[in-house]
């Protein structure tokens, strides 16, 4: 089954709003999963949410906690440090946890350019809606730039990437989150699992529940495996 | 800009020899009670290479320094700084005790650490250190400690 990327948008944008604006929901399977091949997948993180907003309080400069158990190599020749074991960052936009970070050292009050996780590497952000994001990887580069005026912050994972956000499940060799346009892209082979939830009001229905089970193929009666073909097994000789 | 910091040879251990000679010729001197000697309020300075020899690449200062057999010096209360070309402190670091060789450049010590560019926005504290001057590098060894203040939004 392919789907092209707009497929993609629109069932990501669809199912999302489907669980926040109480669209009817069938029973049965708890998953759908959908699978695109040789397509890209851009999904807008802002567009793909009805979440309340949640009000951002008025905050002092924010701070960026990173802190590490094994050490941290300070290089200020090229400006840079390397933290070693269990390293966690925590900010007011994301958590991270990974085994190995490195960041180029801010100068003059400029923001962090640069950083790379390695090795388990493991992301909690929620987005200015409060929709909640989870990422893992083997490796995520965070880079930020300013280039003619325009902000580019982005994140992109590599090594069994993976990106939960929602009820959607996003995976392919490389996601990249752009953390300023709020939009996930996946540039090749793209997987997307999106999970209902059947437990919200919005499932509650009086509508027959509907299966997606595929037309019986034979005339065998209710009830019967007909979807399991029969072996015809041939007698032992003793 | 475009600005050459390659390293001129390290003055530090000759200032830091010099200094704790001078120191012991002009003043009364204070005598440890194993007959070892030390010198306080010392600073050390190394420069840029031409053509900014004018301007400070590191100074290391401390309340005492004790001179240890091996070119060691046992320094209280150090505090070293880095700076830019332009002059600007690039990072301060400030450890109760270190152990500073004078020989190979390097000071180290089990003990807290506290460092932080010039600015303050960045911050790290740890325990244990290692700080090479020759190629200004810092290792902190255990419970690494990072506070950043971000740029406002």
């Amino acid at each position: 089954m392919k789907y092209r990327p707009a497929t993609f948008f629109c069932l990501f944008a669809f199912l999302a709003m489907a669980n926040s604006a109480r669209l009817c929901a069938q029973t049965g399977t708890n998953a759908d999963v959908a699978k695109a091949t040789n397509a890209a997948v851009k999904v807008s993180m802002s567009a793909a949410t009805n979440a309340t907003p949640v009000a951002q309080p008025v905050k002092s400069r924010p701070l960026t906690l990173i802190e590490a158990d094994g050490p941290a190599d300070f290089d200020l020749t090229v400006r840079r440090v390397i933290y070693h074991d269990h390293v966690r960052v925590d900010n007011p936009e994301m958590k991270l946890s990974c085994e190995w970070l490195a960041a180029d050292l801010p100068q003059g009050g400029e923001p962090v350019t640069n950083i790379v996780a390695e090795t388990n590497v493991v992301i909690d952000a929620t987005d200015d809606k409060g929709q909640k994001l989870h990422a893992t990887g083997a490796q995520a580069v965070y880079i930020y730039a300013v280039q003619s005026g325009v902000t580019n912050k982005t994140v992109t994972l590599t090594g069994n990437a993976r990106v939960e956000y929602g009820q959607a499940v996003l995976t392919g060799d490389v996601i990249v989150c752009d953390l300023a346009h709020n939009h996930l892209s996946v540039p090749n082979n793209p997987k997307m699992i999106i999970h209902e939830n059947f437990n919200s009001p919005a499932a509650a229905t009086n509508a027959p529940p509907v299966t997606n089970r595929p037309a019986a193929d034979t005339n065998f009666p209710p009830g019967k495996l007909d979807l399991v073909p029969e072996h015809h097994v041939p007698p032992l000789n003793h | 800009m475009t600005v050459s910091v390659a390293r001129a040879p390290s003055l530090i251990p000759w200032l830091l020899v010099a200094g704790t000679i001078l120191f012991f010729a002009i003043s009364t001197g204070r005598t440890q009670p194993n007959g070892g000697q030390h010198a306080s309020d010392f600073t050390s300075v190394e420069y840029f290479e031409p053509p900014y020899q004018q301007q400070m690449k590191s100074r290391v200062s401390g309340a005492e320094a004790q001179p240890q057999a091996g070119g060691l010096l046992v320094i209280r209360q150090l505090k070293l700084e880095t700076f830019n070309p332009d002059g600007k402190p690039e990072m301060i670091v400030n450890a109760p005790e270190c152990v500073y060789d004078t020989l190979n450049h390097v000071a180290s010590s089990p003990g807290h650490l506290k460092a932080q560019t010039g600015d303050g926005k960045f911050r790290v504290e740890g325990d244990g250190f290692l700080w090479r001057q020759n190629d200004s590098f810092l290792t902190i060894s255990n419970n690494v400690h990072t506070v950043i203040e971000n740029a406002r939004k």
